[in-house]
């Protein structure tokens, strides 16, 4: 992917994976195991990669966010390609960063699936919209 | 003799040539099918045959085959064969500029399944796309895709046949899919208790290009799902190598989870 965006864009990944790093390391300090990146097995046996994860010390995976960063709007390949990594580990959440939006049918599918979709034309303030959604998950005890 | 791919002829392609597909039922007594052989031998090369019995108590056979001499017609072709006893009914379809294709034949069955085949190359060219658009979901899509044909498949061999000769006569039944083009598969003792090692010669997953995928993952689910629906339980599979990765052939690790 990296290799289709311009120079900027890649730019702005690196910048939102330090963002997410930053989520990852305040939620740690709070005894948290959350990871930016994750890499995670699934029940295939197959590892899969994501933005951020949050994972208790064993059991079910709590929450997984990944971002698809684009120059026009984001179509349901991607939402695809997230969801079957979602399907295998199987997490209580599911969010995906979408710069700058989902294409209608990509929207439909990710509502099907139950995939919590951030929108934003500016990448870098996906970072305290993801935030803001693991905060609510961890305070409405998805923590637990 | 060495075993070996087995040769069918759904099409024959043979620029300049007259070609016949020649379908005949024929009575199951002993002696009818030779003498069909004979009848024919004196008018056309055979390329390929194959005969198959019926519930009717009639058999039937089936043959490719080029024209010794260029006027030889479709019509005398079946008039010659219904001189002979053995004939119950024919039909000759003649190719056109060279290519003949079986236009009588709707499919292949197998047991009472009905199968569908494909060029190997195709299917691995599918697997390549599915991983290469959904990354690693997609490789753990052909895992999930993978379990659930073998549990389908190991349920209706079950019940066929019962559990207990599944169980006991695995090594057999692993030279039903290698019949099937799936790859030589050779089962044993795996190092962990209640595991197994499995070996795939030629498996037909890593046949082609891959270059999107790094392992057989349809195939190491499909082991998983058979093993479970054999044994009921659940086995971790890994594949340990992987002509992919550059091994002679693939190895899998089931273990018992």
């Amino acid at each position: 992917m990296l290799l289709t965006l311009p120079a900027a864009s890649i730019a702005l990944v690196v910048e939102n994976r330090g963002g997410f790093e930053t989520i990852a390391n305040q939620l740690n300090r709070r005894g948290m195991k959350a990871h930016a990146p994750a890499a995670i097995v699934g029940k295939s046996g197959v590892k899969h990669e994501f933005a951020f994860a949050l994972e208790p010390d064993s059991g079910k995976t709590k929450i997984v966010v990944d971002t698809e960063l684009s120059v026009r709007e984001v179509d349901e390949m991607k939402v695809l390609k997230f969801y079957v990594k979602v399907f295998d580990v199987g997490p209580e959440k599911a969010v995906l960063c979408v710069c700058p939006k989902l294409g209608e049918r990509a929207a439909t599918l990710a509502k099907e699936y139950g995939i919590t979709v951030l929108e934003d034309d500016v990448p870098r303030r996906l970072i305290p919209m993801a935030e803001k959604v693991v905060n609510e998950f961890v305070g409405s005890g998805g923590n637990q | 003799m060495k075993e070996g791919k087995k040769k069918i002829f759904p099409v024959h392609y043979a620029p300049g040539k007259k070609l016949f597909h020649i379908v005949v039922t024929i009575s199951d007594a002993p002696g009818s099918y030779s003498s069909i052989l004979d009848l024919l031998r004196t008018k056309v090369n055979l390329i390929g045959t194959s005969t198959y019995t019926r519930n009717d108590g009639t058999a039937m056979f089936s043959g490719f085959s080029e024209a010794l001499t260029p006027r030889l017609t479709g019509k005398e072709l079946e008039k010659l064969i219904m001189s002979s006893k053995a004939a119950i009914s024919v039909k000759v379809y003649e190719g056109e500029d060279g290519l003949l294709v079986d236009t009588f034949h709707t499919g292949f069955v197998v047991g009472d399944e009905v199968y569908v085949l494909m060029r190997r190359d195709g299917l691995v060219h599918v697997f390549d796309r599915v991983s290469k658009m959904l990354g690693s979901g997609g490789d753990a899509l052909l895992f999930e895709e993978g379990m659930a044909m073998s549990m389908r498949n190991a349920e209706m061999m079950i019940r066929n046949v019962g559990a207990e000769r599944v169980r006991a006569q695995m090594g057999v039944l692993n030279r039903f899919l290698a019949a099937q083009g799936w790859g030589e598969i050779e089962a044993k003792e795996g190092p962990k208790k209640g595991g197994f090692t499995v070996r795939i010669d030629d498996c037909f997953e890593c046949s082609a290009d891959g270059s999107s995928r790094r392992g057989c993952n349809f195939m190491r689910g499909y082991l998983a799902g058979g093993a479970r629906a054999t044994f009921g339980k659940d086995y971790e599979s890994k594949e340990t190598k992987c002509r992919l990765r550059g091994a002679d052939s693939c190895e899998f690790q089931l273990t018992p989870s």
